[in-house]
């Protein structure tokens, strides 16, 4: 990041160089006394002087969009939900910012309570849109987590079952998830808006290997990146080559968070509680047996990834994609050594270093690791040609309804949580948890989107 | 009575040559009393009239030839175009069976023995869309303790003599891993290796059947081809990029020798677990645990040979043609 401020700060002086040439150039227009070297001099400065004018309000512009959307998301929410006392022109730059966080696709921050009653109606529904395109509903409810295939084929589980085979029974609140994995223009996005850059977005204990980070060329982004762009023509495939870190930086700058175990594996598996005690969970997201044409793994796809709105047939039930195939996804939980079968004898004091992967990828040989049960896990810096990721959010945390105000003592709670915790300070700001979202809402206070998101 | 004694005494009196050490067995033997090949391979040959090629797929304990053998074959005999492999006789899918069904349990296979008669061997016909004449393939899935004996003290392992002599080419597997943390044994081990392959006399042709051409080679071992794979190289950075700079980086020595006295010398690297953990398991020790199998590298090697041998043959055909020209 120091290489990137220098390189900054030497911008910013090559720039002086036009006005100071021409300075140069009256000055020895003055001392000859040539008239014609005088007035080429004076008009050059002039010129420099207006482009200069000129580019000065254009930054003051930026700055001010900088400022909110390139900052932490409490800077964005701080500019949103205050835009009243602003100047028309105040408002034409919210609007601006509105839509270049939409086509950012940084919606999720839009629909957070305090920013929500800032949005005018049309803002709104664009918004939810962009949500309802973006990311799938996925219902509260409990859901079984094995650790591994010993789970019935018929996907049916009871309640010996569920001791039998050591599984557990996870709680899970109503959430959404993204409806495609995360592709490269979308990471695109992060990247040109320095996302490598903020140290806000990323975990204060790593900030030291952000800086190697860094694409086949050098520069920040995704390991099989060249110039920090993606390859040409692989827009719309999923990002490989980027770490857990990167890849909750990523999801932190969206507004979102990395989904837990439990949440992906309720997305994927859809369990249903068919009769007291007994529940039927999928083994694949379309059902208990595995059908080649529906999932891009090891001898069912082309061999590498796939842009990630192909393989329709293989959606969930609630509509997300490629949850099993294409690439592994990063998920926020641990792996440790109690997740592999077998009698364990020790396990060292390191058991949890492991990030934890979820769905199998394009190059997954067996179809039996490639289940919604199934989990593996990877070094958290690991950045592998077949590990992606999607996002997810809390449905407590997110308003979708035009008519939501905050209560009179409800945002003096919120906002002492989370003045609690941030003190001004970037590094300070760093160690607030966004990921999730409980300063945002809290269980005496229910927000009314938890009625629409059960409907 | 009388008609099936003479049957019996008859089978009996020839003996039946085994197809690797040519040593004469009994007919109903189901290996070889002396190098402990399976006799199957001398019952096929007759049979069918086929002589299969030997194909070795050597290294140091540990480096991961059973894994990458039977990851090759299920591979192949799964894949439905390019390099085909259709098994002949049920011997020759054990080690398949035993790998796959090890690694879909995220386990390892367990290794090899040292005794001869516990090791696989695969006898499998290798048909491909380019190559009309499908190959016949005979590839053992040797011990590495085994290799090593028999490097340090010679016709010790009478098995794997016979078979790295009649080897028409290898797969010479090395352990990435422990090359990228700094181990040197295999380093020695390798080039103990290539100085054994060296000193190996030329096979001198066998009488061949039917006029059929000899499947054995009989060239020195510098004039076959050597495949060098680096396994496990999913945990080493850059090993897949470029393996031959993996190679000049921590096997200087072996890349040195192998430049010198191996005309047909390439460098692979192959990966058959996406990631790996190591745990202490009663009864067992410490043992590394597969967390998912992603194999990669692993079928081009063998192309690679594949193409050598071929091409080696068509040299060969175009040789004689301009000889009798």
């Amino acid at each position: 990041m120091r290489l990137h401020a220098l390189k900054s700060q030497l911008i910013a002086v090559t720039a002086w160089f036009p006005m100071l040439g021409s300075v140069v150039v009256t000055t020895a227009g003055l001392v000859s006394g040539r008239l014609p070297l005088l007035a080429v001099g004076l008009g050059a400065l002039a010129i420099t002087l207006l482009v200069r004018c000129w580019k000065w309000s254009i930054a003051a512009k930026a700055n001010a969009h900088l400022t909110t959307t390139s900052g932490p998301a409490h800077d964005e929410e701080a500019a949103l939900t205050a835009p009243s006392s602003q100047p028309s022109g105040g408002e034409a730059d919210l609007k601006a910012l509105i839509l270049e966080m939409l086509t950012r696709g940084r919606y999720a921050l839009l629909l957070r309570r305090q920013i929500v009653s800032g949005l005018s109606a049309e803002q709104l529904d664009f918004t939810r849109q962009a949500l309802a395109d973006g990311m799938v509903v996925v219902p509260a409810g409990e859901v079984m987590l094995s650790d591994g295939e010993s789970t019935a084929d018929d996907g049916r589980f009871t309640d010996d079952e569920v001791d039998r085979y050591r599984l557990a029974r996870v709680p899970v609140e109503d959430f959404f998830l993204d409806r495609y994995l995360v592709s490269n223009r979308q990471y695109q996005q992060f990247v040109s808006a320095g996302g490598y850059e903020q140290a806000a977005l990323w975990d204060p204990t790593i900030l030291p290997a952000v800086l190697d980070f860094v694409d086949q060329t050098g520069h920040p982004g995704p390991r099989f990146w060249k110039n920090g762009r993606h390859l040409p023509g692989q827009e719309e495939y999923p990002v490989v080559g980027i770490c857990w870190y990167e890849a909750a930086a990523y999801a932190r700058w969206v507004g979102k968070r990395l989904p837990t175990d439990a949440e992906w594996v309720k997305a994927a598996s859809w369990p249903v509680a068919v009769s007291p005690g007994v529940w039927q969970q999928r083994k694949y997201p379309w059902g208990n047996a595995f059908e080649p044409c529906r999932a891009n793994l090891w001898g069912c796809g082309p061999g590498h990834t796939v842009p990630v709105e192909e393989f329709a047939a293989g959606a969930s039930v609630g509509g997300a994609y490629q949850l099993i195939g294409n690439v592994w996804e990063w998920t926020s939980g641990d792996f440790g050594y109690d997740d592999v079968e077998g009698p364990l004898l020790s396990e060292p004091a390191s058991a949890a270093v492991m990030k934890c992967l979820r769905g199998g990828a394009f190059d997954t040989y067996f179809e039996t690791q490639a289940t919604c049960q199934f989990r593996s896990g990877d070094h958290p810096l690991a950045r592998k040609h077949n590990v992606g990721f999607r996002c997810a959010i809390s449905a407590c945390d997110l308003v979708l309804t035009a008519d939501y105000e905050l209560q009179a003592d409800e945002p003096a709670d919120a906002d002492r949580d989370v003045a609690d915790d941030y003190d001004g300070d970037e590094s300070s700001y760093a160690n607030l948890d966004l990921d999730d979202g409980s300063y945002v809402s809290t269980p005496s206070n229910p927000l009314p989107i938890a009625e629409e998101v059960a409907v | 009575m009388v008609p099936l004694d003479s049957y019996r005494l008859a089978n009996y009196s020839v003996g039946l040559p085994c197809y690797i050490c040519g040593e004469d067995n009994l007919h109903d033997a189901e290996i070889c009393r002396h190098c402990f090949a399976p006799l199957a391979l001398a019952h096929q040959v007759n049979a069918q009239g086929i002589q299969p090629q030997i194909l070795t797929t050597i290294g140091s304990s540990g480096a991961g030839k059973t894994v990458f053998l039977g990851m090759l074959l299920d591979m192949l005999s799964r894949q439905p175009n390019g390099l085909q492999l259709l098994a002949r006789g049920a011997f020759s899918i054990t080690l398949q069976q035993l790998t796959i069904g090890a690694l879909a349990q995220c386990r390892f296979p367990q290794k090899t023995p040292l005794e001869a008669d516990r090791w696989n061997w695969v006898h499998a016909q290798l048909k491909s869309n380019e190559q009309p004449q499908p190959l016949e393939l005979v590839m053992p899935d040797l011990a590495g303790e085994a290799i090593a004996q028999e490097i340090e003290h010679p016709f010790s392992q009478r098995a794997i003599r016979e078979l790295l002599s009649k080897s028409r080419a290898a797969l010479l597997l090395v352990d990435a891993m422990s090359l990228e943390r700094g181990l040197v044994e295999q380093d020695f081990f390798l080039l103990k290796l290539l100085c054994y392959l060296q000193e190996l006399p030329a096979e001198a042709p066998p009488k061949s059947r039917r006029g059929a051409a000899s499947p054995w080679s009989h060239e020195p071992w510098g004039k076959r081809p050597l495949a060098v794979v680096f396994t496990k190289a999913d945990v080493c950075a850059g090993c897949f990029d470029d393996p031959e700079g993996f190679a000049a980086q921590y096997l200087p020595g072996v890349r040195q020798f192998c430049r010198d006295r191996f005309s047909q010398v390439a460098y692979f690297a192959a990966g058959v677990a996406g990631g790996c953990i190591s745990r202490t398991i009663r009864y067992e020790g410490r043992v590394r645990v597969p967390l998912r199998i992603e194999p990669r590298g692993i079928v081009e090697p063998f192309e690679w040979l594949i193409q050598q041998l071929q091409g080696g043959k068509k040299r060969n055909a175009l040789r004689e043609k301009l000889r009798f020209s």
